[in-house]
């Protein structure tokens, strides 16, 4: 009796040690909590390189393409020497914030424009941080506090316009602005724009409901010819633009531009709100 | 010793049942007054706070787990044995039954210690907690009652209404038992997927009382959960009960002993393997809720930190397949008749084998740049086409044939039907086998060569596939054997130990393969204790790496069988002075 009990004890033992074993040799990946990010202008290049080396591998999510070998090209270790040999004139530093703010601008071959504008995701001191660390990979870090200087006057700008209350009337939306800030790291607009999703000419003339439900329920369809980037698009503009902010959006995507022809983003106050809604 | 032993239970069940009850009650209004700090603090035993909660949460789980589970085929056996009037079935229903008895205790003190734990830990999120959902709190504590007494007549009023309508209502108590535990487990349901799944519109400044109770409990993962659940507590408790018979098996004295507990641990694996089969479908319903609740949610448990958990996850379902298929290829060496089917059994392990590798090749996985390397790219270069999902739910769908298979070699080892066109149904259950696995390998193969969404339509295409033929040849199996010559006597008992230890993997592997998934489930809230509401500020925020979550796991299910070890001691102990041995024959012919 003792004997098989035994048996029957070492069975479950070796069972869940051997789960155990298994369990503890994999690549070993934690969940860290994301941190508060301090940026001065007077930190070291090494600290910086060290927050931009977070962002890298962290919130700023480029590992999700970069180094995966058939999105985007792998640019660890090699990004500080080969920056400056991108385009003639253009120093190290100056390519890789273009690469990070406008990545479309140079494409390397083999790749797709795909890469989103990161200014949209980023703010500039964070982007400078992130040079900085693409400059170590194999170069020297030249970012410095002038950088920072100019990054942090942007970045309080910025926070003080999100700072501002909604607006709560259609025709005072700046839709280019949502544009700007929302659409064009993936659409492609009046020649700006990225190519993750289709053009956002090709929805003039159509319904409200449909360009609404595009918005609000971005994965509910799939755009002929973007497959490979369905359910990209975030679900949460119904939560991050005001009333008044979609349905301006969505008027002037349904009209081509702004109601009367203008496309300068502005809806105008001849287009009283929803008077041509459906 | 059989009453002091119900004595004891049935103590200490209320004492503890009264006590959670008394507390969960309470609680709501002990809360709302409280002001102290945000964390409580936990040192003991090596344990933070975090480790402490997840102990008894996770011990918990499984008891509730099993005293939900084994009600659901215990009152299914003593239909089978009340309306097909043999006797055998509802003495394997009241034994059943009268595991749950101690199990019960136990739950109710696990339940209490997570909710001592919880409002002295985590006070203030209790708080949280207990203002939205008090209500649904109060009617928990009364169902448990009314679960907890209903049990008690169900198992002490066995033997006493055992004839006519006396049988039935006491059917109909087994019933209410199971209808109770399920309205239970939906209420607690219902908490545990408002922190994963909180309904729109719920911010952080959102006072609890602003939140609506239906809303909150009715969210976007509660009916996936709550079905998914369901299904995974009859695995599990049939692989308890399995693990049960495996253990008074192998420590039997008599062959009328061996001879019963062979009966039941062939009973207790088949409720687990047949309720396995359709658990991914209600896990598919899950992710799929949770993909359209939140992509970044989706994404971190598919895809981000924890997409080597789906590898561990597939090598414990192969684990699963192979014992349980070794299970039934070793029984069948005690059926007359079974000897025709032995050289098949080869070929089926060779697919099962196969498909284990295929589904546990690692795809698209967060790995560090020397890893890379050292694998020679993101994928490797021969078995990366092997990673993806089409030939990932093509390996499965044709495990689970396979697994039908031997499910239906076992059923027809000892019989011979006599019906004419006993040839002809054969030949056509076999060509429906061949259709289907033709149909998934096709399926598998095409979906090389579209585009994902079209993809994954063809994985429901797959599941249909392997489900209609599994329907198809059962009834047809069962209508061909109607009436059909024996070829001779299960001989119940004369099973190999290796067997029996089967089984007990089978038992401990389910058992860690809930606590992974339990993991997997809490850790995509990340440092969230409300999903993007409610943020974990404590310093164990961060979700641990799969190895310390693995250690966790492993302690928790050591725990479990240990406790779970000295229930069915007690159950012995139980039995010896309260039942006379039960017959060879009691075991029958399966």
């Amino acid at each position: 009796m003792l004997r098989t009990n035994l048996k029957i004890l070492f069975t479950v033992a070796m069972t869940l040690a051997v789960f155990t074993f298994i369990a503890n040799v994999i690549p070993q990946v934690q969940s860290a909590v994301p941190e508060e990010i301090e940026i001065r202008a007077d930190m070291t290049p090494d600290e910086l390189v060290g927050i931009g080396e977070t962002l890298y591998f962290g919130v700023g999510g480029c590992t999700a393409c970069h180094g995966l070998g058939t999105r985007a090209p792998d640019i660890l270790g090699v990004a500080g020497t080969v920056c400056a040999t991108r385009n003639a004139g253009q120093s190290c530093k100056e390519y890789l914030w273009e690469s990070l703010v406008s990545p479309v601008s140079y494409i390397v071959e083999g790749f797709q424009p795909i890469m989103l504008d990161q200014s949209r995701l980023m703010s500039q001191a964070e982007l400078w941080t992130l040079v900085a660390f693409l400059e170590a990979q194999g170069g020297e870090v030249t970012v410095g506090p002038d950088d920072f200087a100019s990054a942090a006057a942007a970045d309080e700008a910025a926070l003080a316009a999100a700072a501002e209350p909604p607006p709560t009337d259609p025709s005072a939306v700046d839709v280019m602005g949502i544009l700007n800030v929302h659409c064009l790291a993936c659409h492609a607009y009046g020649g700006q724009g990225a190519m993750v999703g289709p053009p956002l000419e090709e929805l003039t003339g159509r319904s409200y409901e449909e360009i609404e439900r595009g918005i609000l329920e971005p994965n509910a369809d799939t755009a002929a010819g973007y497959e490979p980037f369905a359910g990209v698009m975030p679900t949460y503009y119904g939560d991050q633009l005001a009333p008044a902010e979609l349905e301006a959006l969505i008027q002037f995507l349904m009209e081509g531009g702004a109601p009367g022809g203008s496309t300068d983003g502005s809806v105008g106050d001849d287009a009283p709100p929803g008077e041509d809604r459906p | 010793m059989n009453s002091k032993l119900s004595a004891i239970s049935r103590h200490g069940w209320i004492a503890w049942g009264a006590a959670a009850v008394g507390f969960l009650a309470a609680a709501p209004a002990l809360a709302q007054q409280f002001t102290g700090p945000e964390y409580g603090e936990f040192a003991l035993f090596g344990l933070d706070r975090r480790g402490a909660v997840w102990i008894a949460a996770q011990l918990h789980l499984l008891f509730a787990a099993f005293v939900l589970g084994v009600p659901m085929f215990a009152v299914v056996i003593e239909a089978i044995g009340m309306f097909g009037g043999d006797q055998r079935y509802d003495k394997l229903a009241k034994e059943f039954t009268r595991l749950l008895l101690v199990a019960y205790s136990a739950t109710a003190i696990w339940g209490a210690i997570l909710v001592f734990f919880l409002s002295t830990l985590y006070p203030n999120f209790w708080s949280y907690l207990t203002g939205i959902f008090a209500p649904s709190m109060w009617l928990y504590a009364g169902l448990f009652f009314f679960e907890s007494f209903t049990l008690y007549l169900y198992y002490y009023g066995w033997d006493a209404w055992k004839k006519g309508i006396a049988k039935k209502f006491h059917w109909g108590l087994g019933i209410m038992l199971n209808v109770w535990g399920t309205a239970v487990m939906f209420i607690a349901n219902g908490w545990l997927t408002y922190m994963m799944s909180p309904p729109e519109g719920v911010t952080a400044e959102t006072a609890p009382p602003q939140i609506e109770l239906w809303s909150a409990i009715n969210n976007a993962t509660w009916m996936p959960i709550n079905i998914h659940r369901l299904l995974a507590n009859v695995v599990f408790g049939g692989a308890i009960v399995g693990a049960y018979a495996a253990y008074r098996f192998l420590t039997s004295k008599t062959d009328d002993e061996r001879a019963h507990y062979d009966w039941m641990g062939y009973t207790g694996n088949f409720i687990a393997i047949g309720a396995l089969i359709v658990l991914p479908f209600a896990g598919y319903w899950l992710g799929r809720e949770i993909y359209e609740f939140s992509q970044t949610m989706g994404i971190t448990m598919m895809g981000g930190f924890m997409s080597w958990l789906w590898i561990i996850q597939a090598f414990l379902i192969g684990i699963l397949f192979l014992a349980g298929n070794y299970y039934l290829w070793v029984g069948m060496g005690r059926i007359p008749g079974a000897e025709r089917f032995q050289p098949y059994i080869k070929w089926m392990l060779l697919v099962l084998v196969l498909g284990v590798i295929v589904w546990a090749t690692p795809n698209t996985m967060i790995a560090s740049r020397d890893e890379i390397a050292a694998m020679g790219g993101t994928h490797h270069p021969f078995l990366g086409v092997l990673g993806v999902m089409s030939a990932k739910n093509t390996a499965v769908n044709l495990m689970i044939l396979t697994t039908f298979l031997s499910f239906l070699m076992y059923r027809r080892a000892n019989r011979e039907p006599v019906v004419a066109w006993a040839r002809a149904a054969t030949m056509l259950q076999g060509l429906a086998f061949a259709v289907c696995a033709l149909v998934v390998l096709a399926y598998g193969i095409w979906g090389y060569f579209v585009e994902a969404i079209v993809r994954i339509g063809f994985s429901v295409y797959q599941v249909l596939a392997v489900l209609v033929t599994i329907l198809f040849v059962t009834a047809l199996d069962v209508l061909m054997l109607r009436g059909a010559r024996s070829r001779g006597t299960i001989r119940w008992g004369h099973m190999p130990p290796r067997s029996q230890y089967a089984l007990l993997v089978l038992a401990v592997t389910f058992t860690w393969l809930m606590g992974l998934m339990g993991f997997a489930r809490s850790g995509i809230r990340q440092h969230w204790h409300v999903y993007e509401v409610i943020r974990d500020t404590s310093e164990q925020a961060f979700t641990p790496a799969l190895g310390p979550a693995a250690t966790m796991i492993s302690i928790c299910v050591a725990l479990f069988f240990g406790l779970v070890g000295m229930i069915f001691w007690l159950g012995g102990l139980s039995e010896k002075s309260a039942d006379q041995p039960s017959g060879a024959t009691a075991a029958g012919t399966g």
